[in-house]
């Protein structure tokens, strides 16, 4: 099945081509949708079926954090879309930890309609090889004094390559809101491929948006110290890359969780960091 | 006509809005075809190349989409733009004072005789197509510097330089306007600095647009030999219509080894402009270009000077503003492609918002595989000063290798209460008040800018801000 | 006659074209400590740099052997392994690696085995209590928001932890006060009691050493060393300072 995938607000130049992918989904789309009810508070922890779409609404006062974890290997696709609609006062937290797949795309789009509702977006991913990852995140916000944060932290190696549109939207009306939006991105090998379209749209003058974004080698400074210690520059980048990951995970509101995910990676990574645990 | 509609509110800007009766000697008939070209060019005396080059390029822009991604350019009627205007002077000046009367009583009222007695190397001044008025002064001359205007430079001394450059940077093939461009151009400058020349006074330009519904597609091309230094000021206003305008000039700006060019613009067209101008600099191994860019006119702006580092250690710097206001969609910003080692870009812009007019800061940083060791820094702010207005900021960035280290930040926001507070309580009204913030606010641009600029751009800010209260 | 554990002749490096170091030589043997003293600018902490391979400096001539081995054809992390320790005087932040965590890895890779976990963390806590630090700075990224006297009592963590055969330490007494210089000072007694450790202390101030042992003192200015000693030379500096050295330079 063919569908066309992460279509951004906002269009860069159209020579850069960071606007949305057709793709041929192998896997049925599963429909999830989750609805809850005033001051209903869940964390759900889901590995990536293949092709899904969530819905998800979330009453007044209701918190969700979702946590999806992607750790495909080999010649893998996934298709990852979630739309959050958030009422008054609601929470919406996403993490998503992506470790691998050849590609991967993910859409989440949430709608901040309640007022004092937020959203925070935790993305980290860690690609080697060929593998792909294309992300389109966007905060709407329609509600007075809603808050996003979307940061997302990353490392490529070999020749991986990144597509990251993160789209923070102040719409007419949704006065006293704040929006922020990190972006750091490792960059470990000369082959890689980091393209980054942090984009602020804004019709309301009563906000306050702001964006950074760090993309590059390892410091220099960082590099040479760790090196006087006698970790070499090779194990320093993991350990770095590692804790780019692992500040996400810490983030988790659910320790048992983190434990999982931990456990997960730990298989992934511990042939590349020497005495890492 | 359904272009009427452009009209709009605006502050008092009476001052750059006059204009003299349409006497044209000369006016070809609207909408583009092969036979227009071939007049043209007849009319232009241009050497054949350029004519084939003209043909050629009309037939890209037969063929080329309209961009699919900026503001809206469907008030622009192509049929109804009369490319090519000439004014009723018959020959190049180099004395003011046999400057036809109506056109230098506009040049007057801009303070351009004034400004380049004081301070200022030469004018070229653009009214309509031709231009009229020339003068380097002396000095420069002496240096070996080249400042003349690119029709008679194509049949000069100068021929073979300027085919090897002559939209090489911009090629037809880059965009529509850039095709048009290329079929219909005419008048523009050419400047060329020899090798370890450094021009301590800024050159000048003025282009005007003063024909009912003309276009203007003037080419400015700017040659700064190895370890030469120029400063290049490109200022524009153009008079009030009703009718659409255009402008798809073109800027290509080579930079040579060691060699620096800044090159600023004060762009404020009237408000009912279509401005699709294209700018571009190839910078060489050491070579750095400045770009100051002010844009405050016109009903719709694209405008991205680009800026290609070339050669190893080569340099950008952009400092912009933009100031959109009722009825404009400003759509701003600048690209920069990393394609040597060790270059650097780093890019600082403004943008302000009123009464419903639109700005976008668009941009895109490339940085190529080759690019080792190679720096970017892009900064950009945004100023809402009400909620009927919108500001959009997309910056893209492409990274094709490790050794690099690019940073990016960008803020939107309002002007602070307590800001207005502060200036009130000492005795500023709301209007003062706010005026000198956002005054403030673009002081990225206004303290680059030669001080008779930084004058006008603050005047051009306070008239901006009238109105805005209330 | 025992080898030397590190042998610096004419050792002369330059930064950004700009000649610092011009002629150095220095013999430092196993259990010894020397002390270097110098007015600002004189290359001593440039001296620490290039033994530690700092990129920023280029060496130009002179050698330095290592147990009779090239130290400056090592890379940074070899000479670490080797034995040799840089404290640094404004060490940089290590966001999302803890202290323990990143010491652990360190010595992991120099010695090529994993690290037990619970005897390490009771090294790791005697250490922190030897210099009076408080235990959850185990536990905190390295260096992450931690104030200037914090990050020199972390080096000295990572100097006890590590155990290296000869330690540079560069200033690492500047900009502490009274109480923190004491503590510091107890830190490196700790190290001290290892007979066999070496110790390269570079400083301008009396106060830390009064209470170690010392063997050597030398005096660098201009990029050369222009006097040498025994302790005595301390004192000497103490009361009359470096003009009398300045013009030898």
């Amino acid at each position: 099945m063919e569908i066309t995938v992460n279509k951004p607000l906002a269009e860069t130049f159209g020579w850069l081509q960071a606007g949305a992918k057709r793709i041929d989904l192998q896997d049925k789309i599963q429909n999830i949708s989750y609805v809850l009810g005033p001051g209903e508070s869940r964390v759900l922890f889901l590995e990536d079926p293949g092709a899904s779409e969530y819905e998800i609404t979330l009453g007044e006062g209701a918190r969700m954090d979702l946590v999806q974890l992607r750790e495909a290997s080999g010649k893998v696709l996934s298709y990852n879309n979630v739309r959050v609609k958030c009422g008054d006062k609601a929470y919406f937290g996403w993490y998503r930890v992506v470790l691998g797949g050849s590609e991967s795309y993910d859409n989440c789009s949430v709608t901040l309609a309640g007022k004092e509702s937020s959203f925070s977006a935790n993305v980290c991913y860690r690609l080697d090889g060929t593998e792909k990852y294309d992300l389109n995140c966007e905060a709407v916000h329609t509600g007075k004094r809603t808050q996003s944060a979307i940061s997302a932290s990353g490392v490529l190696a070999d020749n991986a390559s990144k597509l990251m549109r993160g789209t923070i939207d102040f719409r007419t009306g949704c006065s006293g809101s704040v929006g922020n939006e990190t972006e750091d991105v490792l960059l470990l090998s000369e082959e890689v491929r980091n393209q980054s379209v942090p984009v602020i749209l804004c019709s309301e003058e009563d906000v306050v948006g702001n964006h950074g974004a760090s993309i590059g080698r390892p410091d220099e400074d960082m590099l040479f110290y760790m090196e006087t210690r006698g970790v070499d520059e090779e194990t320093a980048c993991e350990m770095l890359a590692r804790a780019k990951i692992d500040s996400v995970i810490r983030k988790i509101p659910d320790e048992l969780v983190q434990e999982k995910i931990r456990d997960k990676i730990q298989g992934k990574t511990r042939s590349r960091i020497l005495g890492g645990e | 006509m359904k272009e009427n509609k452009t009209y709009v509110e605006e502050g008092d800007r009476s001052f750059y809005d006059f204009r003299y009766e349409d006497k044209d000697s000369y006016k070809v008939a609207s909408g583009l075809t092969p036979d227009i070209i071939r007049q043209i060019s007849r009319e232009k005396k241009d050497p054949d190349w350029m004519l084939e080059f003209r043909l050629r390029s009309l037939d890209i822009f037969a063929k080329t989409e309209m961009p699919n991604w900026g503001p809206s350019i469907e008030g622009l009627n192509m049929d109804n733009i009369v490319t090519y205007v000439r004014p009723n002077t018959e020959r190049m000046h180099t004395d003011w004072n046999d400057v036809p009367e109506d056109i230098k009583n506009t040049f007057e009222r801009l303070g351009i005789p004034q400004s380049e007695r004081e301070s200022l190397a030469g004018v070229g001044a653009q009214y309509d197509s031709e231009l009229v008025y020339h003068n380097v002064r002396k000095e420069v001359a002496e240096q070996g510097v080249i400042y003349t205007d690119l029709e008679s430079a194509l049949r000069g001394e100068y021929a073979d330089m300027i085919r090897s450059h002559f939209m090489k940077l911009v090629p037809p093939e880059d965009h529509k306007f850039a095709a048009l461009h290329g079929a219909v151009w005419s008048g523009g400058s050419f400047v060329y600095v020899p090798p370890g020349a450094d021009v301590e006074i800024p050159l000048q330009s003025y282009f005007r647009l003063n024909a009912p519904g003309a276009g203007q597609f003037e080419h400015t091309l700017i040659i700064v030999d190895k370890g030469a230094r120029l400063h290049f000021i490109e200022g524009c206003s153009a008079p009030k219509y009703n009718v659409a305008n255009l402008h798809a000039g073109c800027v290509e700006l080579f930079v040579g080894e060691d060699a620096t060019l800044r090159y600023s613009t004060i762009e404020n067209w009237s408000k009912n402009m279509y401005n699709l101008n294209t700018k571009r600099a190839k910078v060489e191994k050491g070579g750095k270009i400045e770009w100051v860019s002010g844009s405050f006119g016109s009903h719709v702006s694209y405008l991205y000077p680009m800026s290609v580092l070339a050669g190893k250690g080569a340099r950008c710097e952009f400092t912009g503003v933009t100031f959109a206001g009722a009825g404009q969609n400003l759509d701003t910003g600048c690209k920069v492609v990393h394609n040597a080692p060790d270059t650097s870009s780093y890019v600082n812009t403004r943008s302000i918002s009123k009464s419903g007019g639109i700005s976008t800061f668009r941009s895109a940083v490339v940085v190529n595989s080759k690019a080792h060791g190679s720096k970017s820094s892009v900064s950009c702010e945004s100023l809402m000063l009400d909620s009927e207005s919108r500001s959009d900021t997309i910056p893209a960035m492409d990274i094709r290798t490790n050794k690099a280290d690019v940073g990016h930040e960008a803020k939107i926001g309002r002007i602070s209460d307590e800001a207005v507070f502060y200036l009130m309580s000492r005795g500023l009204s709301e209007e003062e008040a706010k005026a000198l913030i956002v005054s403030g606010f673009a002081e990225n641009v206004s303290k680059e800018l030669p001080l008779e600029y930084a004058v006008e751009m603050n005047n051009l800010i306070r008239i901006e801000m009238k109105g805005a209260i209330g | 006659m025992a080898q030397d554990l590190l042998k610096v002749e004419h050792l002369a490096a330059s930064v950004e074209d700009a000649e610092i170091l011009k002629d150095v030589s220095l013999r430092i043997g196993r259990g010894e400590t020397h002390v270097i003293m110098g007015p600002n600018g004189a290359g001593k902490s440039t001296l620490a740099g290039v033994l530690m391979g700092n990129p920023a400096y280029t060496v130009t001539g002179g050698s330095a052997l290592w147990e009779g081995e090239d130290l400056l054809e090592l890379s940074v992390s070899e000479r670490a392994r080797k034995g040799l320790f840089l404290s640094f005087q404004n060490p940089v932040e290590v966001p999302g690696i803890s202290l323990e965590n990143f010491v652990r890895s360190a010595i992991s890779q120099k010695t090529g085995k994993p690290v037990r976990v619970w005897s390490f963390r009771k090294e790791v806590k005697a250490a922190l209590e030897t210099l009076d630090m408080d235990p959850s700075y185990a536990e905190r990224d390295l260096n992450v928001g931690f104030s200037g006297g914090e990050k020199k009592k972390a080096e000295i963590l990572q100097l006890l932890l590590l155990k290296p055969s000869l330690a540079i330490l560069d200033e690492t007494d500047s900009g502490l006060d009274v109480d923190a210089v004491r503590t510091v000072s107890k830190g490196i007694e700790a190290f001290q009691a290892d007979k066999s450790a070496s110790l390269l202390i570079i400083t301008h101030n009396a106060a830390i050493l009064s209470a170690l042992k010392v063997d050597a003192v030398h005096i660098l200015a201009g990029g050369k060393i222009v006097a040498e000693g025994g302790p005595e030379l301390v004192d000497k500096i103490t009361k009359e300072g470096f003009a009398a050295y300045e013009g030898e330079a």
